[in-house]
């Protein structure tokens, strides 16, 4: 393992943070995924917008 | 740590390496206990990417030990930043733009295998133009852990960003006040409720703040495991967050200051002239700081080779002109965000991390357009005072003397007692001539101003009071 070089204080909290949001933006994201699969069903060209990141 | 080396006051957190000065040169050392890391940035290729794309600034390697120190593995030689500005001087989408930089970088760096170890705006920098990733040595190699710089990104950018976009009202004196980031508790505290209710926002602010309290457990940096997939869609949501803030759009007494500038346009025309005419005639004016430059009309007018600084201390011009800056491609003028009553003072450790704006500005010629009675009225500030400080700041000066009987000067004395008697040409051409030798002045047709040009007595003791 490569030790890291820790001048910053992540903070434990942020640690869970991360790991709680990264798992809540995941559903979001799979939720918003649907929504836009049914709508280009119902749409001639489907666009890909800013909101929606390579999952 | 006892260190014998010359460090730039700044460079004393990061144990990976320093930054140095030699002759005028800015240099890097980068140290043994940083060589992995280093090495695996420059050749898995991501220095190259993010230099190609102008995100990063480029250097030089240096094949040369300067101190003999036991900690040694190279030096470098970063491409110098021409003017030195701090995240408390940049409007609104200034600092959201560092932020979107800083994850633009940090999502191409998990592509070569690497994680920023640091995410604060003083990483990044104002150079030619846009904005640019200062910090080569904040690159680290990435292991599927959890960002550790996340905590400080979301105090530094993301926490005064939503304040002023909840607010409505440009803040950037929040990062002078806390310069290492606003701590998450009191963000949330002076957020409105409703800010709640974006879910990015409550994730990475609310909810953040909540856990950030939580005490330090011993051997969490190493235990917690987070995938690239899902650290990806946390700097998605970050992403998504910030593209959602918007600037706030204050209406001040500056905002139509064209507007009606334009009712008198013999003025604004001779004005533009006479200042054009008189710079063109200067020579060794490479750089110029404009004060109260508001959306920088003069600014450009001088810009054309030559490097402007155009300050001014209401945040919703600056904010405009940086937005057309950027818009236009424009090169040579730096939006900054000043106070002349009050400029930015030094800070950090030892009050040498982070130089004053004085000791920042050593420019050619230094423009105060319209801006003196908004000083010496406005503020009470003397004329004398105005003058030593106005001469700290470069070698030639235009300055623009506007008389009480000016339309705008009864304005703001329609407000306030007249206690000013002193107020006249005579007692400002005494005070200023204590500092400054009066080269040209010129009554500005269409108006009752006068335009000076000044030049700064050398080694006299107006530029070190």
């Amino acid at each position: 393992m490569i030790p890291q070089l820790l001048y910053i204080d992540p903070g434990s909290g942020s640690f869970i943070v991360q790991i709680i949001a990264a798992g809540v933006v995941g559903v979001a994201l799979f939720f918003k995924n649907i929504k836009l699969y049914i709508r280009s069903l119902f749409t001639r060209s489907q666009k890909k917008t800013k909101d929606n990141p390579p999952a | 740590m006892t260190d014998t080396f010359p460090h730039h006051p700044a460079s004393y957190r990061d144990p990976s390496g320093f930054v140095f000065e030699i002759d005028g040169l800015l240099y890097r050392q980068v140290n043994q206990s940083f060589k992995e890391h280093f090495d695996h940035f420059i050749q898995s290729g991501c220095y190259d990417h993010l230099v190609k794309n102008g995100w990063l600034i480029p250097h030089q390697s240096v094949p040369q030990d300067f101190w003999g120190d036991h900690r040694f593995y190279a030096t470098i030689r970063p491409e110098r930043v021409a003017f030195i500005s701090y995240p408390y001087e940049w409007c609104f989408d200034m600092l959201k733009d560092a932020a979107l930089l800083t994850l633009r970088i940090l999502r191409a760096a998990l592509d070569f295998g690497l994680i920023l170890k640091d995410a604060s705006p003083g990483n990044v920098q104002w150079h030619e133009g846009k904005l640019v990733f200062i910090d080569t040595l904040s690159f680290e190699k990435y292991q599927e852990r959890p960002w550790i710089a996340y905590r400080q990104f979301c105090e530094q950018f993301l926490a005064p960003l939503l304040l002023m976009h909840y607010s409505r009202k440009h803040m950037p004196n929040l990062l002078l006040a806390w310069p290492e980031g606003i701590p998450l508790p009191i963000a949330s505290s002076l957020l409105p409720r409703r800010s709640r209710f974006s879910l990015y926002a409550y994730l990475h602010l609310h909810l953040h703040a909540r856990y950030s309290l939580k005490p330090v457990v011993a051997g969490d940096a190493e235990g917690r495991h987070l995938p690239k997939k899902k650290l990806i869609n946390l700097i998605g949501s970050l992403e998504a967050l910030l593209q959602r803030l918007k600037a706030p759009r204050e209406k001040t007494n500056w905002s139509d200051y064209y507007e009606e500038a334009n009712r008198r346009p013999d003025y604004i025309t001779a004005k533009k002239n006479l200042i054009q005419s008189w710079v063109n005639g200067l020579t060794a004016v490479e750089t110029v700081t404009d004060l109260g430059a508001n959306r920088g009309e003069f600014a450009k007018l001088v810009a054309e080779n030559r490097r402007v600084i155009a300050c001014d201390f209401d945040g919703q011009p600056v904010n405009d002109l940086y937005n057309e800056i950027k818009a236009s491609g424009e090169k040579r003028i730096q939006p900054l965000i000043l106070d002349l009553s009050n400029p930015s003072p030094a800070t950090g450790v030892g009050n040498r991390e982070r130089n004053s704006f004085i000791d920042r500005s050593d420019a050619d010629l230094v423009m105060a357009l319209a801006l003196l009675h908004h000083l010496a009225i406005g503020k009470n500030i003397p004329f004398h005072l105005i003058a030593a400080t106005l001469s700290r700041l470069g070698k030639k000066l235009i300055i623009e003397f506007v008389p009480k009987e000016d339309e705008k000067v009864r304005l703001m004395l329609a407000q306030k007692k007249d206690i000013y008697d002193d107020y006249h040409r005579e007692a400002f051409e005494q005070a200023f001539l204590e500092h400054y030798t009066i080269l040209r002045e010129q009554t500005i047709a269409g108006s009752e101003r006068v335009l000076y040009l000044m030049e700064r007595h050398e080694g006299k003791a107006g530029h070190t009071t």
